[in-house]
């Protein structure tokens, strides 16, 4: 078997852990002018690459300049979107050596294990860099990329689109004015109802197999709470406005026993310092409940979903409004006996009225426009180390099915700034 | 590493069988020994882009085979998600909602897809035209509150394919009629198929059938033993009568009717197929179904040769490569079958075409 090492040989050409120390081109941030065509390359040209890649290409004046995979029939597909010969290479080194000086920012959308090393490697090649969550598979790899955008005075936004989703800010916005009361948990979930597998071309090519399903393989992914866990790990930063220190975890393999190495289902408690709560469920053998985060405070709840949000008010304070006839009128007698303080509510909610925009389509122009203007994205490396953590000491209890406090690093990373806007 | 081999998820034993276009029978092989196994047929649905979503595949078990239905439907509401003007967040809805404002800016694939669509409609003189979004809008109106939009109202609507600006150099869209929308219902259903095919090709799929509501089908191959997929064109009047049977192989069959939606009024049959041209339903038409290499072409020439009719429409069918079209003409108490260049795949069952009805 393939170790990460020796995988990570094959993904970036023999060079993996090379010192990079003094390609570093260094300097500030370099705006680029309104006017000029941005041009991106891509390493790692998959799934959600070509995903975001059609999403760039519909920003006036970004053009794909040179896309990266180790896997060639990635390119045609590639250049199919780009709808040009755009130059392909399957080592992201040769892509920064020959490129760098062409293109202005980089998109990694490549396996969690090698997310480090291609963003580290692209800002210091003097370019921006979009990198898919998420941000890291460890907290070296995470520190690694904070101290790389430091030094190199480039941007980086990390694919935490349901940042800019105009619902998910709407939330954010009604929870601050205080319209759910004290906030004290946040539950999320992503349940589904398949194997999480990608058809393999050969299913004969143990190779392929772990290329292509890398998500199922320990070496190269973080799983379930990696995958569909970490935008919620980011929203519950956000709603709570500060970051975890410990996680409580456990899983199983129970539906899809098929050689795959990570659980198909996994609960994660999060603990944050204030003693509010995040749980976290992903499986693979239901779809019933989607796609949800649920934000509760003592006035209300939020649902949010992948595609609106919705604000219920705690029954008790609709009821409040006591009628003021009621002392003429008098009350009324009857047999039953209410149960309904302890039923589910199961009436409407109020849909947060928002602008008809897709997260992605918001994300990735914001990512264009803070480099024309010379900005800090929202969704920062700061913002992609706060859930990367969560995830990486997350994936960490749910192997071990139990707690680990990861307060120290936490703190010694020193984030509070941006989560001190409350 | 070698995957095992999957401890639950086994095809169902005997197998399920499926009756499949009006009489070929296929069903998926009791499980046997792993070597030397033939592909067994699988099935799965779903809705999707306000229909329903069929794949038919052959594979070597129920776990590739479900991979596979993941990856097809994944492809489906990628499309979907771009090009449904049901869905605010489009790409489409946001052409829609800025293109008379300023040029949009767009991807290649959006962009190349609108350019063919709007040389469709340059070729046929109009009848096919993605710019009637309003006027769907108004008939639709129309079907709900019992009446016709008055003559003013449909020559005010802004619709028409000249109002599209399409820019290959800077790859934008923009609209010089405000109001005016995009709606892909002639030619998304065609496409998403063609996508999902090439997608399944690429993951070495050999033999399938896809679907989308039943007016569109893709074939890749032809089922085991088999000269093509069968796919039953039925009489309109008696869907129990087959007018042609068709053998899909590597090829699509798309077909445009009047007879499930329709109204009579003053003695004239009007269905849901409008004639951009006239901004009316197209009359007395009842039936169009088109054989082209690619869905999107079926898909789309059948939409176009609804609205022409066989004699305007014979020169686009002609000039467009390796179609054939077969056009059920009205009234509904004289229906005639009109047969275009209708020769390149057998046709076994009877009646025939042109035998009337």
């Amino acid at each position: 078997m393939m170790n990460r090492r020796s995988f990570v040989k094959t993904v970036s050409g023999g060079l993996a852990g090379a010192s990079l120390a003094g390609l570093a081109p260094l300097g500030t941030a370099r705006a680029v002018p309104p006017s000029d065509q941005i041009r991106v390359g891509v390493i790692g040209v998959g799934s959600r690459g070509k995903w975001v890649m059609r999403q760039m290409l519909r920003v006036p004046g970004v053009r794909i300049g040179a896309l990266c995979d180790v896997y060639e029939p990635r390119f045609a597909e590639g250049r199919e979107i780009t709808g040009e010969a755009t130059p392909v290479y399957t080592d992201y080194r040769a892509m920064l050596d020959a490129e760098a000086r062409t293109l202005d920012a980089v998109l990694v959308a490549s396996p969690l294990y090698v997310h480090d090393e291609h963003v580290i490697a692209a800002l210091d090649s003097g370019l921006h860099v979009y990198g898919e969550k998420s941000m890291a598979y460890s907290l070296e790899g995470c520190n690694a990329i904070l101290r790389a955008v430091e030094r190199s005075g480039r941007r980086f936004q990390i694919g935490h689109q349901y940042r800019y989703a105009p619902w998910t800010q709407e939330a954010i916005r009604r929870i601050r004015a205080g319209e759910i009361g004290e906030v004290t948990h946040v539950f999320g979930y992503w349940h589904r109802n398949n194997n999480w597998r990608r058809p393999v071309p050969d299913p004969n090519d143990p190779a392929l197999e772990r290329l292509i399903n890398w998500r199922m393989y320990l070496d190269y992914s973080r799983g379930l709470l990696a995958e569909l866990g970490s935008h919620h790990i980011d929203i519950a930063n956000w709603a709570f406005n500060e970051l975890p220190v410990a996680a409580l975890g456990t899983g199983s393999l129970l539906y899809y026993d098929d050689g795959r190495e990570v659980y198909d289902n996994v609960q994660v408690t999060f603990e944050y310092p204030s003693g509010r709560r995040m749980l976290f469920s992903s499986l693979l053998g239901n779809h019933h409940v989607g796609y949800q985060i649920w934000i509760y405070g003592t006035g209300g709840s939020i649902q949010i979903t992948l595609q609106d949000a919705t604000l219920y008010q705690e029954p008790w304070r609709e009821n409040s409004a006591v009628p003021a006839d009621l002392p003429r009128e008098g009350v009324t007698t009857t047999a039953t006996l209410g149960a309904q303080g302890d039923m589910p509510y199961r009436g409407p909610g109020y849909r947060l009225e928002v602008e008809d925009r897709s997260a992605d389509e918001v994300a990735i122009e914001a990512f264009f426009t803070a480099l024309r203007n010379d900005e800090r994205p929202v969704a920062d490396e700061r913002v992609g180390w706060g859930s990367a953590i969560p995830v990486a000491f997350g994936h960490q209890a749910i192997r071990a099915h139990t707690r680990i406090d990861f307060g120290e690093h936490v703190r010694a990373a020193n984030l509070e700034a941006i989560y001190g806007d409350a | 590493m070698t995957p095992r081999p999957p401890a639950r998820h086994r095809p169902a034993r005997p197998g399920l069988w499926v009756v499949l276009a009006g009489g070929l029978l296929l069903g998926t092989a009791p499980t046997g020994p792993a070597l030397a196994r033939p592909d067994s047929l699988f099935h799965q649905s779903r809705p999707a882009m306000g229909t329903t979503f069929e794949v038919y595949l052959f594979a070597p078990d129920r776990a590739a085979a479900g991979t596979l239905f993941e990856a097809a439907a994944a492809e489906v509401e990628r499309i979907e998600a771009t090009l449904s003007t049901y869905r605010p967040t489009s790409e489409l809805s946001r052409i829609n909602a800025r293109a008379a404002r300023e040029p949009v800016t767009t991807d290649p694939e959006v962009w190349s897809l609108l350019e063919r669509a709007f040389d469709l409609s340059r070729r046929s003189d109009g009848a096919f035209d993605l710019s009637v979004g309003r006027l769907m809008k108004a008939w639709g109106f129309f079907r709900s509150e019992g009446r016709f939009p008055s003559d003013a109202e449909l020559a005010a609507l802004p619709v028409g394919w000249q109002h599209v600006r399409l820019d290959s150099s800077a790859r934008t869209v923009a609209f010089d009629r405000p109001g005016l929308e995009l709606d892909p219902g002639g030619i998304g259903k065609g496409y998403a198929l063609d996508r999902v095919a090439a997608l399944l090709r690429s993951l070495g799929v050999q033999r399938a059938l896809l679907g989308l509501g039943g007016s569109s089908f893709y074939a890749i191959g032809t089922p085991p033993d088999e000269p093509g997929w069968k796919v039953r064109i039925p009489d309109p009047f008696d869907r129990e009568r087959t007018l042609s049977t068709v053998l899909l192989r590597d090829a699509s069959l798309s077909t445009s009717g009047s007879y499930e939606k329709f109204v009579v009024l003053g003695g004239v049959r009007y269905g849901h197929i409008i004639d951009p041209r006239t901004r009316r339903p197209v009359p007395d038409r009842l039936q169009v179904t088109v054989i082209a290499p690619r869905a999107e072409t079926s898909d789309a020439l059948s939409t176009a040769l609804f609205v022409l009719g066989p004699a305007e429409g014979a020169a686009l069918l002609d000039a467009t490569a390796d179609a054939q079209a077969l056009f059920v003409e009205g009234p509904p108490a004289a229906p005639r079958i009109v047969p275009l260049r209708w020769n390149a795949t057998p046709l076994p069952a009877s009646p025939r075409p042109g035998a009337g009805s």
